[in-house]
């Protein structure tokens, strides 16, 4: 059950990106793609990844090293998808709000390249964990990009709950899956790369595959599922602090 | 491994954090219930005196140079507090502000939104102030240019009175004040 390609297996690896394709499907069909193209652009690049990389798997003629090889562009590529999306929603986030939209974005900046050297000095001194650098390194790589990604992410949380800018449903849902995924892959990779933890690989690639079937579906509910509309009326200024607070202007501005 | 396992423990709680962000926003819990919903007033009067630069060279002028520092870091303690509170009043009002975008009348969304902007630059300006402060706290002789958070205060209070004014013609603005 718990073994490489089992039937569960199989599923956790297959099933979130053929859920994958059909939320771009209806992404594409109902328009909301024009909103956020990067994060279009990731979920189609990484279903036919993922069918792609399953498909190079079970076929016997594909070697180990052709296998690996495609790993690696994919990555790669998935990456760079991975800092536009962020730099997407950074922009929905923080485009209504002038006033912050560049100190914003100066302080997401500084944290990726602060990320990016944490991530760099973290994959120096991770020892190899295989015998061939496809795969040890792979497994670097995959340890950086999320330190990176895990980081960023967080950050933009914190931005936000910092400033209370308000997470629309849309992206706080994209924004809330990649964190959860994001978060959880970077222990698992942590743990993998690192030969003094004696895990067994093929739980975390379980483990890394069902936390991914949780994203997307996070991914779907927040987009697809229509928003409640909320019975909270708009509050009004508190009447009495503004009395206080006016108070205190008349108080300054009559002396 | 310490690298292995440091890293999960980051990745831990940064899961944490973002749950808890999670919860909190879908729960409607505010995250500081203590300060949630209230306006503190501020002695703008005394915030300007010690966010005054002429105030510090007087007093640099006045006292002995042990005695300056003491009086500095005591004035500088002080601003801090104020700034904190300008902050969390700035927070509170980012909150109002974004309720009251939900108005539908176009005059009570557009000084919302002007609201809300002028709130998060001084919530912006609050956060370069205190870190300006603290450091002014290790150097005293410090040039300490926290008037923008006083200014943007002022520019603030104006606009939340008027939203407060547009959503609710009970609260007691006078004109004569402006």
């Amino acid at each position: 059950m718990l073994q490489a390609h089992s039937l569960l297996w199989d599923y956790l690896w297959l099933g979130p990106y053929v859920l994958e394709l059909g939320l771009a499907l209806l992404l594409w069909r109902r328009g909301t793609w024009r909103r956020f193209p990067l994060f279009f652009s990731y979920l189609v690049f990484a279903g036919i990844e993922g069918i792609t990389l399953f498909g190079l798997d079970v076929t016997p003629r594909v070697t180990w090293q052709t296998w690996w090889g495609a790993f690696w562009v994919g990555t790669i590529v998935e990456a760079l998808l991975k800092f536009g999306v962020i730099a997407e929603l950074l922009h929905d986030l923080l485009g209504p709000w002038p006033a912050l939209a560049n100190a914003g974005r100066n302080l997401v900046t500084g944290a990726g390249v602060l990320l990016v050297l944490v991530a760099a000095v973290a994959a120096a001194f991770t020892a190899p964990d295989n015998t061939h650098w496809l795969i040890s390194g792979s497994h670097t790589l995959m340890q950086t990009i999320y330190i990176t990604d895990a980081g960023l992410i967080l950050w933009v949380f914190l931005l936000a709950a910092y400033f209370h800018i308000p997470w629309e449903r849309i992206r706080f849902g994209i924004a809330l899956g990649f964190g959860a995924v994001w978060c959880e892959h970077l222990a698992a990779w942590a743990a993998l790369s690192s030969n003094g933890l004696k895990v067994r690989p093929e739980l975390l690639d379980l483990l890394n595959m069902a936390t991914y079937h949780l994203a997307v579906l996070i991914w779907c509910y927040y987009l697809l599922v229509p928003h409640a509309a909320s019975g909270k009326s708009a509050l009004p200024l508190p009447e009495n602090n503004l009395a206080d607070w006016n108070r205190e202007l008349e108080r300054l501005l009559q002396q | 491994m310490t690298l292995a396992v440091s890293l999960m423990i980051a990745s831990a709680l940064s899961l944490v954090a973002i749950l808890w962000v999670t919860v909190t926003r879908g729960l409607g819990i505010p995250a500081r219930p203590s300060l949630g919903d209230q306006i503190q007033p501020l002695d703008v009067e005394a915030f300007r005196n010690l966010a005054d630069p002429a105030e510090d060279e007087y007093l640099r002028l006045r006292l002995p140079p042990s005695e300056f520092r003491k009086v500095r870091r005591t004035r500088l303690r002080a601003l801090a507090a104020y700034v904190k509170t300008a902050g969390r009043n700035a927070a509170v009002l980012i909150r109002r502000g974004q309720d009251a975008l939900t108005a539908g009348d176009a005059p009570t969304v557009e000084a919302a939104s002007q609201m809300v902007n002028q709130a998060l630059l001084l919530r912006r300006h609050a956060v370069l102030a205190l870190v300006r402060i603290y450091g002014a706290m290790g150097w005293p002789n410090l040039n300490l240019p926290a008037r923008p958070v006083l200014e943007a205060y002022l520019r603030l209070s104006g606009t939340a009175m008027l939203v407060g004014r547009l959503r609710n013609s009970a609260v007691p603005v006078r004109r004569s004040v402006w």
